[in-house]
C-alpha cells in the first residue's frame, strides 16, 4: 500500500468515527449509508486495480476516472439543487418576515370595510 | 432633466420651481444607522414637507440591532408622516425597499381629500444615511409629475464629492448595466430614484440584498417606460463610506445576478 493510499485510508476512517461519535443519536439511516459508501471507497482506495478493472469493462482508461465521472457528475447537480433549495427557502422567509412587517407596520389606521386579516396593507393614514 | 434614449416625449409642462402637486411617498430602508443621520433626514423631509404637497416616508427598519421607534423620530404634522414597518430580521436594502413599495402601493387614501388612484403623485426611493438631499428627492418627483414614469438620479451631473475608487467601480457598474439593460444612464446603484405608480406597480423587487438596483434597471428595460435622469448630489462621508457599498461588493452583486438569471422567474 502507498503512503497516499495510507493517508486517504485515515481520512474516511477519522471522518467515519468523527461523524459516529456527532451523529449517532440523529441520523442512524444517513449514517449507515455514509459508511457504506465509505467503506466501498476505501476498498477501492486498498485494492485499485479492481476499480481499474471496472473501468476498462465500461471502456474507461484508469479505474481513478471511473470513479471521479459520476461523482463530479452528481456534486455538481447537487450543488446546483442546494443553491436553488436555499434561494426558495430565503424567499418564504422574506415572505413571512415582510408580511409580518407589513402587519404590525406602525401609523396605519385600518380603513373601513377592510378586511381584519390584511389590516396593515389595506390601512389608510388618518389626518 | 436628460432624457434617455429610451424614453418618449415628456408631456407635462416644465415646472423647474414651486411646489409639486403632491403628495408624494419616500421609501427609506434603514439600518443599523449612525445615530442622529435618519433623524436629520426625517427631520429636513419634515420641514420642506409643504413644497412637496404633503410627504409620507414608507421606513423600513431591515432588522437593526438598536430598533427604530415612531416616539424617537420628528414629531408628524399635516403635511408630514411616517409610517414604519419592521423587519425581525435583517434581509437587505431590496428587500427593504419592496416592502416600503408594497406598503406605498396597498395605501388606498394617503390624506384623506385624495381619491385612492391619486395617492401619491410620485415615489421616491432615498438613502436615510444623509447622503441624499431633500431637493433632489423633490426634483425627481416633480421630473415624475412632468411625465416620466421612471426618474433616476445621476450623481455625476450634480455636485457630488465621489471618491476616485467609487468612481472607477461606478464606471464599471455603468457599462456593465448598459450591456445588459440597454438602458444608457451615467450613473449606476444611485439610490435616489422616482417612480409613477404605474411605473413602482411594475418594478417589483426580488434581489434581497444590493443587486435590486440592477434588477430596477431590467424591469424598466423590459417595460418601455418613459425614463429621465436628474442631477443629484450625493454627499460622501466617512461614515456613509463605512456603511455603503464596498468597492469589491460588485462580485456579490454579480453572484446574486447570476442565481437569479439561474434559478429565478
Amino acid at each position: 500500500m502507498t503512503l497516499a493510499a495510507l493517508c486517504l485510508l485515515v481520512l474516511v476512517f477519522g471522518l467515519v468515527a468523527f461523524d459516529w461519535a456527532t451523529l449517532r443519536g440523529k441520523n442512524r439511516r444517513a449514517l449507515f449509508l455514509e459508511v457504506a459508501v465509505f467503506l466501498g471507497g476505501a476498498l477501492f482506495i486498498v485494492f485499485p486495480e479492481r476499480a481499474t478493472a471496472l473501468a476498462h469493462m465500461v471502456g474507461i482508461g484508469r479505474g481513478v476516472d471511473f470513479l471521479l465521472y459520476p461523482t463530479v457528475i452528481w456534486l455538481v447537480r447537487e450543488s446546483l439543487l442546494s443553491r436553488r433549495r436555499r434561494m426558495e427557502d430565503s424567499e418564504r422567509l422574506t415572505h413571512v418576515v415582510r408580511e409580518l412587517a407589513m402587519l404590525r407596520a406602525e401609523n396605519l389606521v385600518q380603513s373601513a370595510g377592510a378586511p381584519s386579516h390584511s389590516a396593515g396593507v389595506t390601512a389608510s393614514l388618518t389626518a | 432633466m436628460i432624457a434617455t434614449e429610451t424614453a418618449s416625449a415628456v408631456r407635462s409642462p416644465p415646472n423647474q420651481g414651486g411646489e409639486l402637486r403632491g403628495p408624494v411617498a419616500i421609501l427609506m430602508p434603514v439600518h443599523d444607522g449612525e445615530p442622529g443621520a435618519l433623524g436629520r433626514t426625517l427631520g429636513t423631509l419634515r420641514e420642506h414637507a409643504e413644497s412637496f404637497g404633503g410627504v409620507v416616508v414608507f421606513l423600513v427598519d431591515d432588522g437593526s440591532e438598536d430598533a427604530v421607534h415612531l416616539r424617537d423620530l420628528p414629531a408628524q404634522t399635516a403635511a408630514f408622516r411616517v409610517v414604519l414597518a419592521r423587519h425581525v430580521v435583517n434581509l437587505g436594502q431590496g428587500a427593504a425597499l419592496e416592502t416600503g413599495r408594497q406598503l406605498a402601493l396597498a395605501q388606498p387614501v394617503a390624506f384623506p381629500s385624495l381619491r385612492r388612484r391619486e395617492a401619491f403623485t410620485a415615489y421616491v426611493t432615498m438613502d436615510a444615511d444623509g447622503q441624499h438631499l431633500e431637493a433632489d428627492a423633490r426634483a425627481l418627483a416633480r421630473a415624475v409629475e412632468e411625465g416620466a414614469d421612471v426618474a433616476f438620479g445621476n450623481r455625476f451631473l450634480g455636485d457630488s464629492n465621489v471618491p476616485t475608487g467609487r468612481h472607477a467601480v461606478l464606471v464599471l457598474a455603468r457599462w456593465f448595466e448598459r450591456f445588459i439593460t440597454g438602458l444608457r444612464l451615467a450613473d449606476a446603484h444611485n439610490g435616489l430614484r422616482g417612480f409613477s405608480r404605474t411605473a413602482l406597480e411594475r418594478v417589483p423587487i426580488r434581489q434581497n440584498r444590493m443587486a435590486h438596483a440592477t434588477e430596477i434597471k431590467l424591469r424598466v428595460s423590459r417595460a418601455s417606460m418613459r425614463v429621465v435622469e436628474v442631477p443629484v448630489s450625493v454627499r460622501y462621508t466617512r461614515e456613509t463610506l463605512a456603511r455603503g457599498q464596498r468597492n469589491l461588493s460588485g462580485a456579490i452583486i454579480l453572484c446574486d445576478l447570476m442565481l437569479q438569471y439561474l434559478f429565478g422567474e
